[in-house]
């Protein structure tokens, strides 16, 4: 008998997984054909859309993740922080040179220094740095409501480079070769103090960010609804300014893998999360991967502020979303930036899923995202698309 | 360097110590009426001990409070005090942030409640933390003041034993029951009234959806559905949530949120075009300036008004706009004055006047009584309380004569609209909206709550209440 | 750590004598007589039976408070430290500790003192459930396995469970009672939290000088090597999710019968983060981590940042930054402060106080000679 089990491990564990398939779906299968089908196509078009953004988080946390081994908690004040600083850029008519200038000194004084403060030594540097600062300063200055939107992404990527830059370097960069476990908190420690920043320049903010209103004015219907009460049987709604940010999202997406993939940064970033000093030990510089790597967290946190406070406001629960984001994260695979992807997509379909089939019951957001999880993780315990990792004594 | 640092540091303390020498007495406007001091408490301190959520979800509400209570207490103070005695209430030592975390609240509460001496009053914000504290307040013999009415706060889970805690608001689940008379009298409005709940998971957005609620509104012919939907306040899309309801036959929503709640759900009725056959309705909370600057964004001179135009709840005290009152043409003035935002001059500002205004008039009649302050004990004021009738600033009545009510029994239902150009009533498009420049250069509509019915008594609902049926 | 440091002229003669937790008359006389100043804490307050006021009354609830947390977080140390599995999930079996305490002492009309172990064992149980998963799953996506329970649970106790736990709504627990001794004030349940608080901490330090707790240790330091090793990896592991979630569940418990009342909105995920920060301000893996972890954050948040410096920088900000509205400099100080004294502390002890004070230990120890 034992050597049976022994011997067939892997079919009789496959046959359980087929026998619990098809036992879910025979309680979820009645279920969904109770549905009309205008609210399943609703509910799985809101739940694709949501998931973009979902991704869009995701995948800041795990370029962390890749960089450094460390989870990133700070990552929903990222977003608010990054998202106030687009909303200032792009509600005020006009910003005053002073304040444009000492951003813009400020982000590039961190950028050239990442290797190492000696960089305010070298003539090259200092001089490039100067053309980057007039350049930067005269673009946050630009005034008038038509350069709105260059002011406000430049101001935006300038303001997270600089909160990606200083956070690294204050706090993350100290602990390089510490216990992975001092890192983890520092981001805790990180998000409290973003937590206070905010609070301290925005006050308690509940902002909807007017980005999607020229999608109005271009003509195009702000929802997009088909009424289709007759033949399937409900409304289908399609949010405009989701719609937008799902396919900025996945632009954003794009652009990053071909980062990771192609460019030499991107590799050496892999490198580095493998292992920091085998890493260092073959030439990478791993305190700029890691410099490079909040720089970009930051900046995806910022992408996927602005766009989630486009579609609903930049607030102060902003930061909550980004722990819905965790099992996506997870789901996919730490490591993985097609986990990332699918993760998201996956949890806002699982959450809306769930408020459809089981009403009443608040299942969707916190419970369905969960259970889903644990299932997969039983099944595959690296994540969906995780590398399987070979240990050895 | 170290030395010029020194001298800043010491100009600047020297400075603050100077500016409070020049106070000066003007005297009261006599709409508000203390009574007369009988013991003079020149020199003394009475603090405003209170705790709740100021930097997490509720902040957006709760820091106005602050903003209300610091000018009040500024004014009073200036103003003769409490029979001389000076309002303070600073933060650290006499408020506390919670984050909105029950855990914070419990720590700060243990510490206020261990002080020596003992707070003889104290306020607190959410619901949450008053059912987590009910019993404690009770034991430690400190009366509450609180703008929220869950009815397990209140009258803890028997719903039949009043506590220490004193509500400035009616019950959220006499809210909803009174506005379940108000769809009632109205069948023309409300033909074959279904109502959905739809609000956030938690002590107070699942506040108003009882038993009694329901079995109530159902003997007025007014259905609520038994698959109440929860979203998180982080929600991007509540599309299911609201065609879920409106599938199972909701025509009426009622919310039991604030600020971007009732906006969200508002907005998403819009969104799915279903605004002339659902109506939306909400606790007072939802009738705020909050929600009303939220909808800034929905508005689009092509589409109309903003999505919350015509939003219904409850308005169990005078409004901003109803200047004819003296208190509110007042607050009006002094927020002016404070240089408040649009977005503080909500809710909140209004019950910071208040509170500081029924603390003066407590401590006077507690003090007047027991002869001296440090005499005053917890179970003084709860006396005081429960033995007059006050109207601060004439916004509304408290009155617990008799000590077996704890929550306000007075409600009336009202309307958001938006003003229009003229001032004189609510916009008929959204071209002719008013609208206030804010001081980040955007522009916001100005929100009008219009009564729609008087001032009248909320059916009790307390489980075992008169009205249950 | 510092096990083979001895003072000079100090020698083990026995084996006993080696792994002995007081090694010498000394260390003993010092311990106990800590205990009973500890006790005596109460007796200096104004609510005392003397009255003294020579303590502040404050102190006796912030102790509590400690003594409790310190119970959990020492269950986290035994799972996090000693085993070296992550855990997100705490704060999850601490509420499940907190409702079976309370459902029972309501509903069965289970004394505190019956209730205590049951809820604790209960507590146990669930702990394994969850454990489970560390079979397959490993490190962060262990912890997200955990997570899971963060979630779960409290959805079972907020919706299908109403009917006990009065969902959203707060449960009232009855304070405990002894015969005619009531237990209602901080004073009296003071002599029950902080003695079974040192108690545990005692059975914590002991664990990890049994077989077990060496298990633990190597299953933390290698798991390929521990199971080479002939440990059962599996079955220790679960054990530590076992013996964490026991300690999670006094803990709760406590704190349901010391607060009188329960909320589901207590328990949250970010009581879960703050609890595995406590064990990483104290030192993961030390004994004595959690003791210094706790009353660290504790006194922190509690007292010195509420009480010292929000009144300091709330009246000096304002003056120096008139261009902010001084309702935000007052909502985000607090957060702000908390973050920033986070950030210089893990910059300056990565390795948390526990670690510190081995070192500094091992200083006096072999003082005057640094080497």
């Amino acid at each position: 008998m034992t050597t049976f089990l022994e011997t067939n491990r892997r079919s009789l564990t496959r046959a359980a997984y087929a026998v619990l398939a098809i036992l879910v779906l025979l309680w979820l299968g009645p279920l969904i054909l109770e549905q009309r089908p205008a609210r399943l196509i609703g509910s799985t078009i809101t739940g694709l859309l949501v998931g973009g953004i979902y991704s869009l988080i995701a995948l800041g946390i795990v370029v962390i993740n890749k960089a450094s081994g460390v989870f990133n908690f700070a990552h929903g004040w990222m977003m608010l922080l990054g998202g106030l600083l687009f909303y200032s850029f792009f509600a005020s008519g006009s910003v005053s040179p002073l304040a444009a200038g000492v951003l813009a000194a400020l982000t590039v004084i961190m950028v050239i220094t990442t290797a190492g403060w000696g960089a305010l030594r070298s003539p090259r540097s200092l001089a490039l740095g100067a053309v980057a600062i007039v350049v930067l300063t005269v673009l946050l200055s630009l005034s008038g409501a038509e350069w709105q939107f260059i002011r406000a992404i430049a101001g935006a990527v300038a303001g997270s480079v600089l909160v990606g830059l200083v956070v690294e370097r204050f706090t993350i960069r100290p602990l390089i070769g510490q216990p992975l476990f001092a890192m983890v908190l520092m981001t805790l420690a990180i998000s409290r103090a973003l937590n206070g920043i905010t609070q301290l320049i925005w006050g308690s903010v509940e902002i909807p960010l007017q980005v999607f209103s020229w999608v109005g004015n271009l003509g195009l219907p702000m929802p997009i609804r088909f009424d289709a009460r007759d033949t399937l049987g409900g409304i289908i709604l399609i949010r405009t300014e989701l719609l937008f940010a799902f396919a900025l999202a996945l632009v954003a997406f794009v652009a990053f893998v071909l980062f990771f993939q192609f460019t030499n940064v991107g590799l050496a970033m892999r490198a580095a999360a493998e292992d920091q000093r085998l890493a260092q030990s073959v030439g990478l510089r791993v305190r700029i991967i890691l410099a490079v790597a909040w720089a970009i967290a930051a900046l995806l946190a910022t992408a996927a502020g602005v766009l989630q406070g486009g579609a609903t406001s930049l607030s102060l629960n902003m930061p909550l979303l980004a722990l819905l984001a965790f099992p996506a994260v997870l789901l996919g695979g730490l490591e993985s930036i097609t986990g990332a992807l699918v993760g998201g997509i996956v949890i806002g379909l699982v959450q809306e899923w769930a408020n459809l089939l089981f009403p009443g019951t608040q299942a969707g957001t916190e419970l369905a995202p969960y259970v889903v999880l644990m299932a997969v993780l039983v099944i595959r315990p690296d994540g969906l698309f995780g590398q399987k990792r070979i240990e050895r004594v | 360097m170290k030395k010029i640092a020194l001298f800043v540091v010491l100009a600047t303390l020297l400075t603050m110590l100077a500016l409070p020498a020049v106070a000066q007495d003007a005297g009261l406007p006599d709409f508000i009426q203390h009574t007369e001091c009988q013991v003079d408490l020149t020199g003394q301190t009475i603090p405003i001990y209170h705790l709740g959520d100021l930097s997490g979800s509720y902040a957006f509400i709760t820091q106005p409070l602050i903003a209300g209570l610091g000018d009040a207490i500024k004014f009073f103070n200036e103003h003769g005090g409490v029979c001389g005695a000076t309002l303070k209430s600073d933060v650290g030592t006499e408020y506390r942030d919670t984050g909105g975390k029950r855990e914070e609240a419990q720590a700060a509460y243990d510490n206020f409640s261990s002080l020596n001496p003992k707070p003889d009053l104290m306020v607190l914000y959410a619901s949450a933390d008053a059912e987590l504290l009910r019993s404690q307040v009770a034991e430690d013999e400190i009366p509450v003041i609180i703008s929220a009415g869950s009815v397990a706060g209140l009258y803890g889970e028997d719903a039949q034993s009043p506590g220490w805690i004193y509500a400035t608001n009616p019950l959220y689940a006499d809210q909803l029951g009174s506005f379940c008379n108000f769809v009632a009298d109205n069948p023309e409005r409300f033909p074959n009234p279904t109502i959905g709940y739809i609000s956030w998971p938690g002590a107070f957005g699942e506040a108003a959806y009882t038993p009694e609620t329901i079995s109530y509104c159902a003997s007025k012919g007014v259905t609520i559905l038994d698959t109440p939907e929860y979203f998180l306040p982080t929600a991007t899309d509540i599309s299911t949530n609201v065609l879920n309801l409106v599938d199972a036959g909701a025509n009426i929503l009622y919310t039991n949120s604030l600020a971007s709640g009732p906006f969200l759900i508002a907005k998403t009725i819009v969104d799915l075009g279903l605004q002339n056959e659902v109506q939306l309705a909400g606790v007072n909370w939802a009738l705020d300036t909050s929600v009303g600057l939220l909808s800034r964004t929905a508005i689009n001179p092509d589409n109309g008004l903003p999505a919350v135009n015509g939003l219904i709840g409850s308005l169990p005290f005078y409004w901003w706009t109803e200047r004819q009152q003296p208190g509110i043409a007042f607050i009006n003035q002094q927020a002016e004055a404070n240089q408040r935002t649009l977005s503080s001059r909500n809710i909140a500002y209004l019950l910071g006047w208040s509170i500081v205004d029924m603390y003066i008039e407590i401590y006077t009649q507690t003090v007047n009584r027991v002869g001296s302050l440090e005499a005053v004990t917890g179970a003084d004021i709860k006396q005081t309380i429960e033995s007059m009738k006050y109207s601060p600033l004439g916004l509304f009545n408290f009155d617990y004569q008799g000590g077996a009510i704890r929550a306000l029994p007075d409600n009336r239902i009202a309307q958001m609209a938006f003003l229009n150009k003229a001032q004189n009533g609510p916009a008929t498009s959204g071209d002719d909206a008013l609208t206030v420049d804010l001081p980040d250069g955007t522009k916001a509509f100005v929100p009008l709550l219009i009564p729609l019915t008087p001032f009248s008594p909320a059916p009790d609902l307390r489980p075992g209440g008169a009205d249950v049926p | 750590m510092s096990a083979n440091i001895r003072p000079s002229g100090v020698f083990d003669v026995s084996y006993a004598q080696d792994i002995s937790l007081n090694r010498t008359r000394t260390d003993k006389i010092i311990a106990n007589g800590l205990f009973v100043l500890l006790l005596l804490v109460p007796l200096l307050t104004v609510e005392g039976p003397l009255g003294l006021n020579l303590l502040p009354q404050t102190w006796i609830g912030l102790m509590i408070r400690i003594a409790i947390f310190v119970i959990a977080v020492q269950g986290l140390n035994i799972l996090v430290g000693y085993t070296g599995q992550i855990s997100l999930g705490h704060a999850a079996f601490v509420a499940v500790g907190g409702y079976t305490g309370a459902v029972l002492a309501r509903q069965l009309g289970f004394s505190f003192w019956a209730a205590l172990p049951a809820a604790a064992l209960f507590t146990g149980v669930v702990g394994l459930v969850f454990g489970l998963p560390s079979l397959r799953v490993k490190g962060f996506y262990l912890a997200m396995a955990t997570l899971a329970a963060q979630f779960i649970i409290p959805w079972l106790l907020r919706y299908p469970l109403t009917p006990w736990t009065n969902g959203s709504r707060p449960l009232e627990v009855p304070p405990p009672t002894l015969g005619p001794l009531s237990f209602a004030s901080e004073n009296a349940m003071f002599y029950i939290v902080v003695p079974l608080s040192v108690f545990l901490m005692l059975a914590a330090r002991n664990m990890i000088r049994t077989r077990f707790g060496r298990a633990l240790i190597s299953i933390r330091d290698n798991d390929l090597a521990a199971e080479q090793l002939g440990i059962n990896v599996f079955s220790y592991k679960l054990q530590a999710f076992f013996i964490s979630a026991l300690y999670a569940g006094i803990a709760g418990a406590l704190l349901a019968f010391h607060d009188n009342s329960l909320s589901l909105d207590k328990f949250s995920l970010g009581l879960s983060i703050e609890f595995l920060a406590m064990l990483v301000i104290g030192g993961a893996g030390f004994p004595l981590g959690p003791l210094f972890g706790v009353s660290f954050v504790i006194l922190l948040t509690q007292d010195i940042i509420p009480n010292r410096l929000l009144p300091l920088f709330g009246s000096v900000l304002p003056t120096l930054l008139p261009f902010i509205d001084p309702v935000n400099i007052t909502s985000s100080l607090s957060p702000l402060l908390f973050g920033l004294i986070l950030v210089i502390f893990l910059i300056l002890a990565p390795r948390g106080l526990a670690y510190r004070w081995e070192i500094f230990k091992i200083a006096w120890k072999i003082r005057p000679y640094s080497h």
